[in-house]
């Protein structure tokens, strides 16, 4: 189950960059930015 | 002044750097609570600590993946035309009966949300499939988001599952048993009141113009509505139900997966869709609320660092007796802009300390209800949010304005609940 | 304030992104290395995994230390740190650990039960990622301050809703990862649920008399400043609260509660022949009414939202400012010296007699740190 859960991790953590990268405007690419710290940090088991 | 400083002054602080980003630089929501959180630790003394902001934002880990995962699925069913089809068959069905749709559909919306604690699962699931019907309807569009949204809180404090009552109740090691009719007293007669509010008087006075109406139905099925086309709302209903009512033979997949899996399996029904670019598209939507909520990780995490929370937590205890109650029906949902879950435990835990005498299972229930309403507040607000989502309304203060009656008659209730447990309870089998 | 983005400045808030993760990963990567104790002449190390094949080479096989008298009794075991974030637990263990000499029967010390409970902390907690104390040397002995929970890493995905198997009892999912939620444990169930069969099967099969399970509690939470006795020890414990009491530390006597499950006073009670005996000191780092939260505060617990809150009446300890460390561990500390004289009395053919442990009032005096073995570089 907790792979199952990485990959959902990785998912959302894909989909994010990518919306980070279509967003035309720079504090909504921040937040994406934001979204993506714990989402690696989880992916890799580290926290 | 010795219990003012300084952490009332850190208080100012926060609150004040968070309302100078979010209002007058117009920063987004969650850019303006992590810079107000930095600004918060800067002030306490603790310079940049990372790890704490960091740490924060994982308090919110787990709803992240629920929130993307509910968002994919919901469109989903929205690509698939489930939504719309779905929609004219119930106002077909339903139409001439204004009573029982209202009262009905506020009771659909209450279902996932029962199942599975979650508000945000019961926007998403069935609030998104009770938007298109009350709003053809005649249902303002901002009066069906207001709907949802307090059908959906009613659903999250309702029984069998409701998370505010557990973590309240294991802050005293009371088990969650007994629990199921206090909590039916503390949402049935609201959800109800909430129906005849906002939903029934514009169904009884009906939509107007009938021939545009059948138009729009025909329109609305043009994908026909069949039981290959139901399957993904079929499937996720017996994944939920299954791992809650039976889990000692079913596996526990959890939402995010429950939701995925249902999400997957509408790409073999329906009209044909890119899974990637709806998943990138529901995202994309969810992406200021994710923030958020990584913002208020942030967030609290400073405040409780540099004791901002003891000072705010022991101030309202301190209130006279008279304005406790008050104190309890105001604070608890205000903390809830942090996070329902975060009302429960923070103020939840030391008010019921607090009532301790009373019948402590119908009070935990009442103090649950109010920490359900913190999914009113803004600015997570995820509840207001995600209503306004569904409809298509992008201000939810909008969708916020008609929950403003609702919701101060649920706090009243639930002060009324508390006052009167012990009688309440006397009455219950 | 608007602002134009790029690819390129997404691309440089991707790298910021990585930069703040890596940064805060070797922070809580630095959470892993392990704490140092230095055990008193006579204790063997075993790993917990010698009584359950199954935590063998899982990061959460603590070490359990025994040391055996010359004189033949019963066995007690201490077990701290089942609750990270409750610290007189470990230290009192550890104060055992160091320093015990054993003249009758067996004593068993785990200092650490939830060891993967001490390679995190909590998000939102703010709490402080250890504490030190200064020997009598000089020198600094640190020990890792903890989360309540196991590492999430370990117990993630979480379920919604945790159903204690051995009595259908719902609990909010995480506390899945809560230890003395767990008990009797299962063989095959979740790490923490696996620590816990361990833990239980240490105590049924080397028939331990008295179990010691090491607490603290918030001040605002009736039960502090307390023992929690099974039916069985309740004799028992009635007596050493007396005992204590004639000696000025006053102790709520409270039974264990029959349908609140998963506890160790609860499991161990049902599920062995042991007599368990849980116990709390008053900790504000652990409450939620606490300002600034820090190490100062996990060690002197002085604050001052603490003081408002007992002058408004809401704690069930007395409260004067501060709740020292020595003053927690010498709660424990004494208990349990009071406990083993006890045992000894009711059943002398099984009780468990023991030396060098500092008093009360030594504590106080001189601190824990003064007591606890200086580390040999």
């Amino acid at each position: 189950m907790t792979l199952i859960y990485r990959a959902i991790v990785l998912f959302v953590l894909l989909l994010t960059v990518r919306c980070q990268f279509r967003e035309k405007d720079f504090w909504k690419q921040a937040t994406a930015a934001l979204v993506v710290v714990p989402l690696v940090l989880r992916l890799l088991m580290i926290k | 002044m010795e219990w003012f400083w300084p952490e009332g002054f850190y208080t100012i602080v926060m609150v004040g750097s968070f309302v100078l980003g979010a209002f007058a630089l117009k920063l987004p929501i969650a850019i303006a609570l992590s810079g107000a959180a930095v600004v918060g630790a800067l002030a306490g003394g603790e310079w940049f600590p990372l790890r704490h902001f960091v740490e924060g934002m994982f308090g919110y880990l787990d709803t992240i993946l629920i929130i993307a995962s509910a968002m994919i699925f919901m469109k989903s069913v929205q690509k698939t035309g489930l939504l719309e089809s779905l929609a004219a068959w119930v106002i077909r069905r339903f139409r001439r009966k204004p009573l029982l749709l209202s009262v009905g559909l506020i009771f659909i919306i209450m279902a996932p949300g029962m199942i599975t604690g979650s508000s945000t699962a019961a926007v998403l699931t069935t609030g998104a499939l009770v938007a298109p019907v009350l709003i053809k309807l005649g249902v303002p569009a901002v009066k069906t988001a207001a709907a949802i949204a307090m059908g959906a809180i009613y659903g999250m404090i309702a029984p069998p599952i409701n998370i505010p009552a557990m973590i309240i109740g294991g802050g005293i090691d009371m088990p969650y048993v007994g629990f199921a009719l206090p909590l039916l007293v503390c949402t049935i007669p609201l959800a109800i009141f909430s129906a005849l509010l906002l939903v029934y008087p514009s169904l009884k006075s009906g939509a107007g113009d009938e021939d545009e109406l059948e138009n729009e139905l025909r329109r609305m099925e043009e994908t026909p509505l069949s039981a290959r086309l139901l399957l993904p709302v079929v499937l996720l209903a017996v994944l939920m139900t299954g791992e809650q009512l039976l889990p000692s033979v079913w596996p526990a997949l959890g939402m995010p997966v429950n939701f995925l899996l249902a999400s997957f399996s509408g790409l073999i029904t329906g009209r044909r869709f890119n899974f990637l670019d709806a998943s990138t598209e529901a995202l994309n939507e969810a992406i200021p609320v994710l923030g958020i909520l990584m913002g208020v990780g942030m967030f609290i995490q400073i405040m409780t660092l540099i004791g901002v929370q003891g000072f705010l937590v022991v101030s309202v205890l301190a209130l006279p007796a008279w304005l406790m109650y008050l104190g309890m029906a105001t604070s608890i949902p205000l903390f809830g802009a942090v996070s329902a879950f975060g009302a429960a435990s923070v103020l939840g835990v030391p008010f019921l300390l607090a009532l301790l005498g009373r019948n402590e299972i119908m009070v935990g229930s009442a103090l649950s209800l109010l920490a359900g309403l913190g999914d009113l507040m803004p600015p997570t607000a995820l509840a207001g949010i995600f209503a306004a989502q569904v409809v298509g309304e992008e201000n939810y203060f909008k969708v916020l304005r008609y929950c403003l009656i609702p919701a101060l008659v649920t706090a009243l209730w639930a002060v009324f609940v508390i006052l009167n447990a012990n009688t309440i309870m006397g009455f219950l089998p | 304030m608007k602002l134009k983005g790029t690819p390129l400045t997404a691309v440089l808030l991707l790298l910021a992104a990585f930069a703040v993760a890596a940064l805060a990963g070797l922070n809580f990567k630095a959470m892993w290395a392990e704490d140092d104790f230095v055990p008193a002449q006579g204790f063997e190390k075993k790993m917990l995994s010698a009584w359950f094949e199954g935590l063998a080479g899982t990061p959460a096989d603590t070490p359990v230390y025994i040391q055996k008298g010359t004189e033949p009794g019963g066995v007690v075991l201490i077990l701290g740190g089942t609750h990270p974030t409750e610290p007189a637990s470990m230290v009192t263990a550890t104060l055992f650990l160091e320093r015990a000499q054993v003249t009758k029967g067996s004593l068993i010390v785990i200092p650490q039960a939830n060891l993967l409970g001490f390679t995190h902390n909590s998000p939102q907690e703010a709490h402080p990622q250890s504490i030190s104390f200064t020997t009598a040397d000089g020198g600094k002995r640190t020990f890792r301050f903890g989360s309540r929970l196991t590492n999430t890493i370990y117990e993630w995905p979480s379920p919604d809703i945790y159903i204690h198997p051995a009595s259908g009892q719902q609990l909010p999912g995480k506390e899945r990862g809560n230890l003395n939620r767990c008990y009797p444990g299962v063989p095959d169930g979740s790490i923490t649920e696996q620590v816990a069969y361990a833990l239980t099967e240490l105590v049924r099969r080397e028939r331990v008399d008295l179990a010691f399970d090491l607490h603290e509690a918030s001040p605002e939470y009736p039960v502090v400043n307390a023992i929690v006795a099974h039916e069985r020890s309740m004799e028992l414990a009635a007596m050493t609260t007396m005992d204590l009491e004639a000696a000025g530390i006053m102790m709520r006597l409270e039974p264990s509660p029959k349908n609140l499950r998963g506890l160790t006073h609860r499991e161990w009670g049902n599920f062995t022949e042991t007599m368990p005996v849980l116990m709390e000191t008053g900790n504000p780092v652990q409450g939620r009414l606490r300002g600034r939260t820090d190490e100062r505060l996990a060690l002197t617990g002085a604050d001052k939202a603490y003081v408002k809150a007992a002058a408004l009446g809401r704690l069930y300890i007395p409260y004067e400012g501060d709740q020292k460390i020595e003053y927690r561990v010498g709660r424990h500390a004494t208990a349990i010296m009071s406990f083993l004289l006890n045992l000894d009395l009711l059943n002398e053919e099984r009780g468990v007699l023991l030396e060098n442990i500092p008093t009360f009032e030594e504590l106080q005096e001189n601190g824990v740190g003064a007591y606890l073995a200086p580390l040999k570089l």
